[in-house]
């Protein structure tokens, strides 16, 4: 009665066996999967390989972590927060009046004291903290095609609220642009200038492809309420770098962005003069505004993390190493020890 | 709890199940159960061979779907069963959810994983659908002969008609429900086997109307003009009532006449009948119904675990969603948040924000649900059973060419995970072939064969005993397997005591009640009768030189050689004088004979404890010897029957006769009186010896229990049977033995029969609830005390069918549940069908235990549908078990590779899938739930769309489902060899919530280090030109570690890792690399974000630490747990890790032998335990012999098991009428 299911799968797996046909192998792969005896090693964690994996860990990562935390400790970086220091006393009680105010003068200088040699190229960062550009709100709110093809591209519905102004489109819309920062840093070393190059601070691939080379700023913050940063409508989006580098959002509330490089090696002891204009409106939600001069290594600025992060795992290794290894030594696991089968316990104790 | 006692109640009416020509998957029948609703007119009218007559009446064609869906109702049908999956309602929901504005997602991530979900899981659907679709066509399509213009047209099953003459040849099945008009046999009688319809092999007799038997040929049968009037199409397989009308005549039909689809003729070159009911209308479709689906417990509790995540996702949502109403403020003036903002950002409304985004959280977080975990596990199961269980070669039955067959897919795990096996007896633990295999003849043993069971006990104390080979009489034929050249070709005549040899050839050729058949010789001759004992008996007698070759109503005649001298043949004629009959109160049989020379004997045999108070004084030795064999045979697991005989004298038999005659005549109370008069008579009997036949034991049966108990499974035997025989076959299978504790609960007792005697039925019932009560309360007494001793022996229970009924009833079942939960094994005896429903559920419900019921028979269906797991045996018997069963063997023997290698194995993977499932999304979720809370609770999302809905179904997708099949922890022989493993399955040590809090755990702190590592080192400068990462450079970074690490961990789970699990591992991680590869091309937000990352040293020192990391609390658990904590699998892998892992699974108990095979014999003789028990093994079948020669002279007479079911199924109606 049966000849659907059993019959033809019995003699199936039995022809399999002994039947050698042209595709010997994948038949043979076939026999092997079905009575389920494929090879395979058999992996079995004995306290010799843990503890060996755990030393070679150890002996692994601590020399990654040394580099890392070298190169890390070799960066050289200041950081200066300027943004309570730049209020004048007489707005400190209000600091949002301050900022708000566009007939109170926004400039301001800060000191820096370069502590160590800083090699050219010396990298200028501005820092902003619990400023949330990654809330859901402002990541949506802007338009990617808008950004590359301009007013040709009509819906930008995506960047509600600040997609049109007196019934124009704006570009580039959104509010990440709308909100642009735009404190600006003057560098003076002595009596001279520093030079402070701004191009080629975004990635390559966004300059080139996320930002159209044909798309100029148009009806941009013309509204009532300016969000931040003008844009100069001569100047092409991919060639505004500032731009750029403020629409790659952000991955937490703190975050730092490119401003712009030093040229020119910074020596010990140097004092620099910063003039800038301290217009970028963090106070209304107590968010910090720093500044950041910092230079650069194969892994980038200064972050001590990853180095300590290998050394720490990579000595705790060791030492559980070291603990088991004391363990395995003092009161060994007899290995395959049928007295350790649960059945066999049970025999003992009862 | 009632609810379950009523719906096994409501399954039983469901006995008998649609059968149909291929063993097609009958899970989804679309008749209704039970559909008896009376119709107008309540009698249809056939006209017989006039299809226009009939053509007004537009009766349903014969051709049968069993499909569940059509070409239209596929879709909605199929998407509808789809969606009570409450996961796919739940992605439904979620896919809606970001189709609104308030998705942080698009609304293509939600949909897509989904939509692929469904499609698969509709074309398994579809597939399925199919394959029942061309089954159908095939049974459809298969040919029958039907009368056209008096010739025999063969036309397809379909095209049949009510009222179609048709031909059926020998062997070939009824394609639909016929009326039996003529066949080839004189008499018109027929014989069809019934095995599909309840499984039992031996042939029915079905005989036509001696009107009708002359419509043989089509020129007669084409003048056939009968008008057939008969109740509508019903379900009851045992009734038929009706008339036939032919030539003004009206003949009365019955169930005798009619020929039912799904059986098949036999012995008959071939039979004329008149189709009745076709197609879905027949008795055994409307018999078919929807298998009750069964869902594995495991899944039950996969529920409980999905329940938890929803629960954990809401919790998350709402911390979410509750933070996010607080954030909100407008001193975020960059964020726009004007008065003109949308609600779901509008700050003077939080209320509102909360609400909002907490919609907008569950579609971010709905990855906590895997969405593919139940078509992976499916998908999983689906090959697990197609592609190993039913070809696994060491369940493959050669002799049968039958294989497994699993029937349904989803409870493989389930398999892993059983306590409590139920098994009937007859054809699934016995072979039902009964074979004389040993005697004692005067104080002397004969027979020199090895049971299973002193194999079994000669294996457990480190012998092997090798089957020798048979000495050169040895003879084997059905009903005799014995082996001893002292007995055989007359050899008996040199034995110390031949007199009493001859005598015990003679009582066993005399004392029975055996027809034979067929020609007169002693090769071609059969047997028919009623209980294969007496069959094997007369067999012995035969090959012993007696030959019983003749009987009339008052002779026997046997054919005697060797008696008076070597080689001399005599045929012997004795008058049978009086058969005194075979019941179970009597437990013997006797017949007075005469000898041709008129001496007058008296034969008896019977139970030891009957035969020995019956013996005449004197000659102490003899019957002390005998019954230190008869114990000898019984601990053996051989049945046993003393013989004995008395010579009589004449005038003492013409005193008893005259009663004996006045007592058969009498009126009342025959019976009682017979008994009375028969003990008048059967007394001052000699003992001559006794008889030990072998209950045949399927192969490897005591070997398999023993296996299965050591693995912490408890069997229980349910039969029908007498008690004796099942607790002769109880020890048999080694499931009771000396050194047990019997508890035995009888309605057999004295005092329980003289009420019984009274009559009267309230009170029979009262009182055996009684005793019942008191013996239960008694014994589990006893039992609580032996188990408070520290060396207690073993319980075993043996209870009745009767008894079993009172100590169902709900006030005693608790106390029956204790006791016999504490017993090792427990026997049901004269059981019902109903009852070992009952009982499976008993244990099913009550003690909340994984069961398992095992049968061959039609009924043994309801016990397999109650169970947890039913399993049908397949191969020789009928089909009705099968197809009501999840898994189908072809041996009871295979069941333990059925739990201990693939059960166990099934339970293992399906765990690691589910937990590792729960592992790799409650990770992936958790980072994104860090995130949210540097986000300002606002529901950004952390991943690109695609990368969140690809991240189940393609990046980790392949690798799990490689571990659910290939995942070995021991290999199969191993599996085997310590079957204590299973015990890990029992508890259930795998899927605990124990081992889903380790999980978890795991799961926060890799989530975490995801997140804070990457988050952390990712501020400043990312490259030596200064340039600083965006959120998509972030999340993808995080995002390639969590793949890389979520599929390592993989790895790590593994016990065995084959060359495919590299080939996954390392493809979905590559799949994820070359996805994005492509993708950051095309998309903005995530444009170059992987070239960038790339180019940065930064990508590569964390892509090296944060997976090592995240995997280093792992590693270092599985260390110390295998270290302190071992399971009992880890320390077998140890013990067998050099090992080649070779898959023969048979061997590695052998030990090794130098002997040859006869002392090697002798040896292990020597060496088998011979304690003496009380248990001598009585134990004879008789189905009523009323019955038995009824049914030989063509009677209509339903067999005991047609009886028993219909009984039930007749008890069962008003239950379910009344809860319709």
């Amino acid at each position: 009665m049966d000849v659907d299911g059993g019959e033809s799968s019995s003699s199936d797996s039995i022809s399999v066996r002994s039947i050698p046909i042209h595709s010997r192998q994948s038949e043979d792969f076939l026999y092997k999967f079905k009575q389920q005896n494929i090879p395979a090693c058999k992996p079995v964690l004995t306290p010799a390989w843990v503890i060996a994996t755990l030393l070679l860990l150890g002996f692994f990562f601590i020399p990654i972590g040394l580099v890392t935390l070298r190169t890390s400790r070799g960066v050289v970086e200041i950081v200066d927060r300027y943004d309570a220091d730049c209020v004048p006393e007489a707005f400190k009680g209000n600091k949002v009046s301050y900022i708000k105010d566009t007939s109170v003068p926004k400039n301001c200088t800060l000191v820096l004291k370069v502590h160590k040699h800083m090699k050219a190229p010396i990298y200028v960062y501005y820092q902003l903290d619990n400023y949330y550009q990654n809330h859901r709100r402002y990541v949506k709110s802007r338009s990617d095609q808008q950004l590359l093809h301009g007013l040709k591209y009509n819906d930008t519905s995506s960047c509600k609220p600040e997609e049109s102004n007196n019934g124009l489109p704006i570009v580039p819309c959104g509010l990440i642009a709308w909100s642009l920062f735009n404190d600006t840093y003057k560098f003076i070393r002595g009596t001279a200038e520093l030079r402070i190059n701004r191009k080629n601070i975004a990635w390559k691939s966004d300059r080139n492809h996320k930002f159209g080379k044909h798309v100029y700023p148009f009806n941009f913050q013309s509204g009532t309420l300016i969000g931040g940063g003008k844009l100069d409508p001569n100047v092409p989006l991919g060639d505004q770098e500032d731009l750029i580098v403020w629409m790659r959002t952000a991955a937490l509330p703190s975050f730092r962005k490119l401003y712009g490089r030093i040229e020119e090696d910074l020596d010990a002891d140097d004092v620099i003069l910063v003039h800038l204009m301290n217009n970028y409106n963090t106070y209304s939600f107590g968010g910090k505004k720093k500044l950041v001069i910092s230079t650069s290594s194969w892994l980038g600025g200064k972050n001590d993390f990853l180095g300590v992060a290998y050394i720490f795992v990579g000595s705790s290794a060791i030492i559980l190493a070291l603990f088991f290894l004391l363990l395995h030594v003092k009161n060994p696991r007899p290995y395959g020890d049928t007295a350790y089968l649960s059945w066999n316990r049970k025999g003992i104790s009862s | 709890m009632s609810g379950g006692w009523e719906r096994v109640r409501s399954t039983r009416s469901r006995l008998s199940r649609d059968v149909s020509l291929t063993g097609r998957s009958s899970t989804s029948r679309t008749v209704r159960l039970g559909r008896v609703q009376p119709q107008a007119p309540g009698h249809r009218t056939i006209h017989c061979n006039d299809r226009e007559a009939n053509f007004p009446v537009r009766f349903k064609g014969n051709s049968i779907s069993t499909t569940k869906y059509n070409f239209f109702t596929f879709l909605p049908k199929g998407l509808f069963e789809q969606f009570r999956r409450v996961a796919n309602c739940y992605f439904l929901f979620i896919s809606i959810l970001s189709m609104t504005p308030i998705s942080p997602v698009n609304p293509i991530t939600n949909v897509a994983p989904l939509s692929l979900v469904l499609l698969v899981s509709l074309i398994k659907e579809a597939f399925e659908d199919w394959k029942r679709f061309q089954n159908d066509m095939v049974i459809n399509n298969s040919p029958v002969e039907v009368l056209q213009d008096q010739k025999w047209e063969t036309v397809p099953w379909k095209k049949l008609q009510v009222g179609d003459i048709i031909r059926v040849k020998q062997d070939g099945f009824f394609p639909a429900d016929l009326l039996l008009l003529a066949g080839t046999n004189p008499d018109g009688v027929c014989y069809v086997e019934t095995a599909n319809l309840d499984g039992e092999t031996n042939l029915k007799i079905r005989k036509a109307l001696e009107r009708t038997w002359d419509y043989l040929t089509p020129e007669k049968a084409a003048e056939f003009k009968g008008e057939v009037q008969c109740e509508q199409p019903n379900n009851s397989l045992y009734t038929f009532t009706g008339n036939l009308i032919i030539q003004k005549q009206t003949l009365p039909l019955s169930p005798n006449q009619l020929l039912l689809r799904g059986c098949s003729l036999r012995n008959t070159e071939y039979i004329v009948g008149a189709v009745i009911f076709t197609g879905q209308e027949t008795k055994v479709m409307m018999n078919s119904m929807n298998v009750p689906s069964k869902r594995s417990t495991l899944e039950r509790k996969l529920d409980k675990l999905i329940l938890t995540l929803f629960g954990s996702l809401f919790f998350m949502c709402l911390i979410g969603a509750i933070a996010s109403g607080i954030f909100i403020n407008r001193k975020y003036h960059y964020l726009g948040l004007d008065e003109g903002a949308p609600t779901e950002f509008n700050p003077n409304n939080r209320f509102g924000v909360a609400a909002l985004t907490l919609f907008t959280l569950i579609t971010l977080y709905s990855t906590i649900i895997p969405i593919s975990l139940y078509v992976s596990i499916e998908m999983i199961k689906f090959i697990q059973c197609t592609q190993f269980i039913n070809k696994d070669l060491h369940m493959y039955h050669a002799e049968t060419n039958t294989a497994a067959l699993a029937r349904t897919s989803n409870l493989n795990e389930e398999l892993g995970q059983v306590e409590y096996i139920f098994s009937d007896k007859t054809g699934t633990l016995t072979r039902n072939l009964m074979e004389f295999f040993k005697c004692s003849i005067g104080g002397e043993v004969y027979g020199c064969g090895i049971t299973e069971i002193e194999r079994g006990g000669a294996l457990r104390s480190g012998i092997n005993v090798q089957e020798v080979h048979k000495s050169v009489s040895a003879i084997h034929e059905k009903g005799f397997n014995f082996d001893d050249s002292r007995l055989m070709r007359g050899a008996w005549r040199n034995e110390p005591d031949p007199d009493t040899c001859k005598e015990f050839f003679r009582c066993l050729a005399i004392c029975h009640t055996v027809l034979p058949e067929g020609d007169e010789s002693p090769e071609k001759i059969t047997y028919q009768a009623a209980s294969p004992d007496e069959a094997a008996l007369v067999t012995a007698a035969k090959n012993f030189g007696f030959f019983f070759y003749r009987r009339t109503p008052t002779m026997i005649y046997v054919r005697e050689s060797h008696v008076e001298k070597m080689g001399k043949i005599q045929d012997v004629a004795y008058e049978i004088l009086n058969v005194l009959e075979f019941n179970s109160t009597r437990k013997r049989q006797s017949v007075v004979c005469r000898y041709p020379d008129g001496r007058l004997v008296l034969y008896c045999k019977g139970a030891d404890t009957v035969i020995y108070e019956r013996l005449a004084d004197g000659n102490d030795d003899l019957k002390k010897i005998t019954r230190g064999h008869l114990e000898q045979f019984g601990s053996a697991g051989l049945r046993t029957l003393c013989l004995a005989y008395r010579d009589l004298s004449p005038e003492i038999y013409e005193s008893w006769n005259e009663k004996f005659i006045q007592a058969k005549s009498s009126l009342r109370d025959r019976e009682k009186k017979l008994d009375e008069v028969a003990e008048l008579i059967e007394k001052e009997l000699i003992l001559i010896g006794s008889t030990a036949i072998e209950d045949k034991l399927q192969e490897g049966v005591p070997g398999c229990i023993e296996t299965l108990s050591r693995a912490g499974i408890k069997i229980w035997v349910l039969t029908g049977d007498k008690m004796e025989t099942a607790i002769n076959i109880a020890y048999a299978c080694n499931l009771i033995n000396n050194e047990m504790k019997q508890f035995i609960i009888s309605s057999e007792t004295d005092a329980i029969r003289e009420v019984e005697n009274r009559g009267d039925q309230v009170e029979i019932a009262r009182f055996i609830k009684e005793e019942v009560k008191k013996e239960l309360k008694t014994c589990l007494e006893e039992a609580q005390h032996c188990l408070n001793t520290v060396y207690g022996p073993k319980l075993a229970l043996v209870i009745d069918g009767k008894c079993l009924m009172y100590a169902l009833d709900p006030s005693l079942r608790v106390m029956l549940l204790n006791l016999s939960l504490n017993c090792s094994s427990v026997v049901c005896c004269r059981v019902s069908p109903l009852q070992k429903a009952q009982v499976t559920s008993l244990v099913k419900k009550g003690a909340r235990k994984i069961t398992l019921s095992i049968g061959d028979g039609a009924n043994d269906v309801s016990m397999i549908q109650a169970a947890h797991i039913g399993v049908g045996i397949s191969g020789l018997e009928g089909m009705q078990a099968v197809m009501a069963s999840d898994f189908a063997i072809a041996q009871f023997r295979y069941l333990a590779d059925l739990l201990l290698v693939h059960g166990r194995w099934s339970y293992l993977r399906i765990c690691k899938v589910i937990t590792y499932f729960f592992y790799k999304n409650l990770t992936f979720t958790l980072t994104q739930f860090w995130f949210t809370f540097h986000t300002g609770f606002s529901g950004q999302r952390f991943y690109d769309d695609w990368f969140q809905s690809l991240y189940n179904v393609i990046f980790t997708a392949l690798p799990v489902i490689m571990v659910g099949l290939f995942d070995k922890d021991v290999s199969a022989s191993l599996s085997k060899k310590y079957p204590q493993l299973y015990k890990e399955g029992i508890r259930n040590v795998f899927f605990k919530w124990r081992v889903v809090g380790t999980w978890a755990c795991f799961s926060v702190y890799q989530s975490l280090i995801f997140y804070s590592f990457v988050t952390i080192s990712s501020a400043g400068g990312k490259n030596s030109s200064g340039k600083v990462f965006g959120l998509w450079d972030v999340s993808t970074m995080a995002f390639t570690c969590v793949v890389i690490t979520v599929n390592l961990r993989l790895l790590m789970i593994c016990n065995s890792i084959t060359r495919w699990h590299y080939i996954s591992v390392g493809g979905s991680i590559l799949a994820w690399f070359i996805f994005i590869f492509v993708y950051s091309i095309f998309r903005e937000n995530v444009f170059f974000v992987i070239y960038v990352l790339m180019s940065t040293f930064y990508f590569y020192v964390t892509i090296l630490l944060v997976p090592i990391v995240a995997l280093l609390g792992d590693f270092i658990y599985q260390g110390v747990q295998r270290w302190f904590f071992p399971y009992d699998y880890q320390i077998v892998q140890e013990i067998h890790r050099h090992e080649p892992d070779d898959n023969s699974r048979a061997g590695l108990l052998e030990i090794e032998n130098r002997l040859t095979p006869q002392e090697e014999r002798s040896y292990a003789i020597a060496q088998l335990p011979r304690e003496l028990s009380k248990h001598t093994g009585f134990a004879f079948d008789s189905p009523g012999y009323e019955s038995f020669f009824a049914a030989q002279l063509g009677i209509y007479a339903p067999q005991k098991a047609w009886d028993v079911a219909r009984r039930a199924s007749v008890r069962s109606r008003p239950t379910t009428s009344k809860k319709n």
